[in-house]
């Protein structure tokens, strides 16, 4: 629990997802960065300057429907934690999600009240 | 052929030469003695042979020369063979005959030991004061073998009918049945006794039964055949009144100038429940497809607006009557979140993954659970028994186990006991939760496991089905009573973990 303020990556084609994260995290004190597909989070990703902390990411995009773009995350951004959001998630995309090293698997919709900490609690863990 | 002796006489012209008979004559009689397709064999009133012509000498594979002066009954086997001396010794003294002057089938020893049948007819002569007996012997072999063939073969065409596991049924033209074999005697239930007489409409269902006749009639007048030759499927009905499918092929033949029909019916009923079973399984699948779509189209967009929803409302006085309705938007997202959730649970082919399980703590675990929740606050569940321990999915469990409890809460209208047992039966762990609802009518027991089906006015109907397929891929059962003390009670049978079976118990479906 050591900073507060995080640089955050959502990653999530349904826009009023995308807002609401924005706006939750950002009421915060979050710095938030968004991209709408699996081709613009890979370029944030490389592009980016300076860390991202967490990365919220959608698993079905329109040009993603597995955990290759889960991997390619890791590939780039080691250090970055990674929460994985899915409305359909089967225990075999929970498992194999968290085999790449995801910290959790949350399902949608969700309560964004407990958004906040579960971020915090994301890069916390990675911090260790 | 009877021979008269005096012409017999003129045969063997060497022992017997005769004056009275022309030269001609003895001719004709040696060619048809030497040419006669039959055996001859004359034999003296002892018994003795006399003489054998060439068809004999074929017949038994002996020469004349071996066997003239010889007792005939080297050319019969055994017991006959014993016996032949004393039927000639009775014949002589009390004029009974077996076989003088009359003919019969007997039992021929060959000179290679072979027994063969033949026809044996003998007619008596005088000669010279001494009585002389001539034997014809027809040689049956063949004839035999045609017979025991065609004994063998209608022995076989027996044995198939009987033993057929189809139904086989013969008919004449007017319906009447004639022949019922053990096969129509299972599927029908009726003996073949009862049913040989009767019209074979009988073992028909309405309306078929009292239109049969006229179908046959209209066949034999015009030809126009709706089953013969053709073969469809069709109803039963089986002595107790209840009605199966049957496929049914008639052939027709004619049995002594007369038409008979033969009906081959091979039962469908587990056919027809299979195809029952895969229709509902295939219903599964597309179900299972369709709710991976709803889940993306559908929970997707519903996350969108309750996120954006729960941002506005936050930015809204706390007192507001508005932050009050943005309460209420929420709680029904989350109704219908859950709704589309039980969908997914029922449809999603559930892949147990078996870990030895102690259904007692689970199921404490899971009334625990339910303890918080308001709706079953005035429920009291008392949990007793144990079993071993199970090879089953936990989690899995749980979903059956809250259903049938939240089920059996909403039975009482939240009031009341429920009493879970828990025992072994049967190498099995039993389950039972029993409440003190009202119990189920049979007409709704019926439909209770049909998915969509329910009597509540806000149930999705997903949590017996559910419940029922998730136990199901435990190779378990689940089946609902109502006592006659009332209630209902419902009971879970899972399969007990086995040291061969704990890693094979458990497949998915």
């Amino acid at each position: 629990m050591t900073d507060r303020h995080l640089r955050i990556l959502v990653v999530e084609d349904e826009a009023l997802i995308r807002w609401s994260i924005a706006e939750t995290l950002g009421q915060e004190g979050h710095t938030v960065m968004e991209a709408d597909d699996a081709a613009s989070a890979v370029r944030a990703l490389e592009d980016a300057d300076g860390d991202i902390d967490v990365v919220l990411l959608d698993y079905r995009l329109p040009d993603s429907n597995d955990l290759g773009l889960l991997a390619n995350v890791r590939r780039l951004r080691p250090r970055s934690a990674v929460v994985m959001m899915t409305a359909y998630g089967t225990p075999e995309v929970t498992e194999g999600a968290l085999a790449l090293g995801a910290y959790r698997v949350v399902g949608k919709p969700f309560d964004m009240h407990g958004l906040g900490s579960l971020v915090a609690a994301a890069h916390d863990a990675r911090g260790r | 052929m009877q021979v008269p002796a005096q012409l017999f006489y003129s045969w063997h012209g060497y022992a017997m030469s005769s004056s009275h008979s022309s030269d001609r004559a003895r001719q004709v009689l040696a060619a048809i003695f030497d040419s006669a397709v039959d055996g001859i064999v004359v034999i003296d009133a002892q018994g003795l042979i006399e003489a054998f012509n060439p068809a004999a000498e074929r017949l038994f594979g002996y020469s004349e020369r071996e066997v003239i002066g010889q007792n005939v009954k080297m050319l019969m086997p055994a017991p006959y063979r014993h016996e032949h001396d004393g039927y000639l010794e009775r014949y002589r003294q009390t004029g009974e005959a077996r076989i003088i002057g009359i003919g019969r089938e007997v039992q021929g020893l060959r000179r290679d030991g072979t027994v063969f049948p033949l026809h044996l007819s003998v007619g008596e002569m005088a000669v010279d004061g001494e009585r002389q007996y001539t034997g014809i012997l027809h040689d049956l072999s063949a004839r035999v073998t045609l017979e025991s063939r065609l004994r063998a073969s209608e022995e076989r065409w027996r044995s198939i009918i009987e033993s057929a596991v189809d139904a086989i049924i013969v008919i004449d033209a007017r319906g009447i049945v004639e022949a019922f074999n053990p096969g129509a005697e299972r599927l029908f239930g009726y003996r073949e006794s009862e049913i040989v007489g009767r019209n074979v409409s009988a073992l028909m269902p309405s309306p078929y039964r009292e239109e049969h006749d006229g179908y046959l009639s209209r066949y034999l007048t015009t030809g126009d055949a709706k089953i013969i030759g053709i073969g469809r499927e069709v109803a039963g009905r089986r002595a107790d009144g209840s009605l199966f499918p049957l496929h049914l092929s008639v052939g027709e033949m004619l049995l002594g100038g007369e038409r008979k029909f033969t009906g081959i019916l091979h039962d469908l009923s587990s056919r027809v429940e299979m195809e029952a079973q895969l229709r509902e399984q295939a219903a599964l699948v597309r179900l299972g497809e369709m709710a991976a779509v709803i889940a993306h189209e559908v929970k997707n967009p519903l996350a969108g607006i309750r996120g954006a929803v729960q941002v506005i409302g936050g930015r809204l006085a706390k007192d507001s009557r508005e932050a009050a309705v943005i309460g209420e938007i929420l709680s029904r997202i989350d109704t219908l979140n859950a709704l589309i959730q039980d969908l997914l649970v029922f449809a999603r082919p559930p892949q147990p993954k078996p870990a030895p399980v102690d259904v007692s703590p689970l199921l404490l675990g899971t009334v625990e659970l339910l303890g918080s929740d308001p709706a079953l606050s005035g429920v009291r569940i008392d949990v007793v028994g144990s079993a071993p321990p199970l090879a089953a999915d936990a989690e899995l469990l749980k979903i059956v186990f809250v259903n049938l409890l939240v089920n059996s809460a909403h039975a009482m209208r939240g009031e009341g006991r429920i009493q879970v047992s828990i025992g072994v039966a049967n190498g099995s762990c039993r389950v039972a939760v029993a409440d003190a609802g009202p119990g189920i009518s049979p007409e709704i027991r019926e439909k209770i496991f049909t998915p969509f089906f329910t009597t509540k006015s806000r149930g999705t109907g997903l949590g017996l089905p559910t419940a029922k397929r998730l136990i199901e891929a435990h190779h378990g059962t689940i089946h609902i009573d109502c006592p006659p003390g009332g209630g209902t009670t419902v009971t879970v049978q899972l399969p007990l973990a086995t040291a061969r079976s704990s890693g094979a118990v458990l497949e998915s479906i």
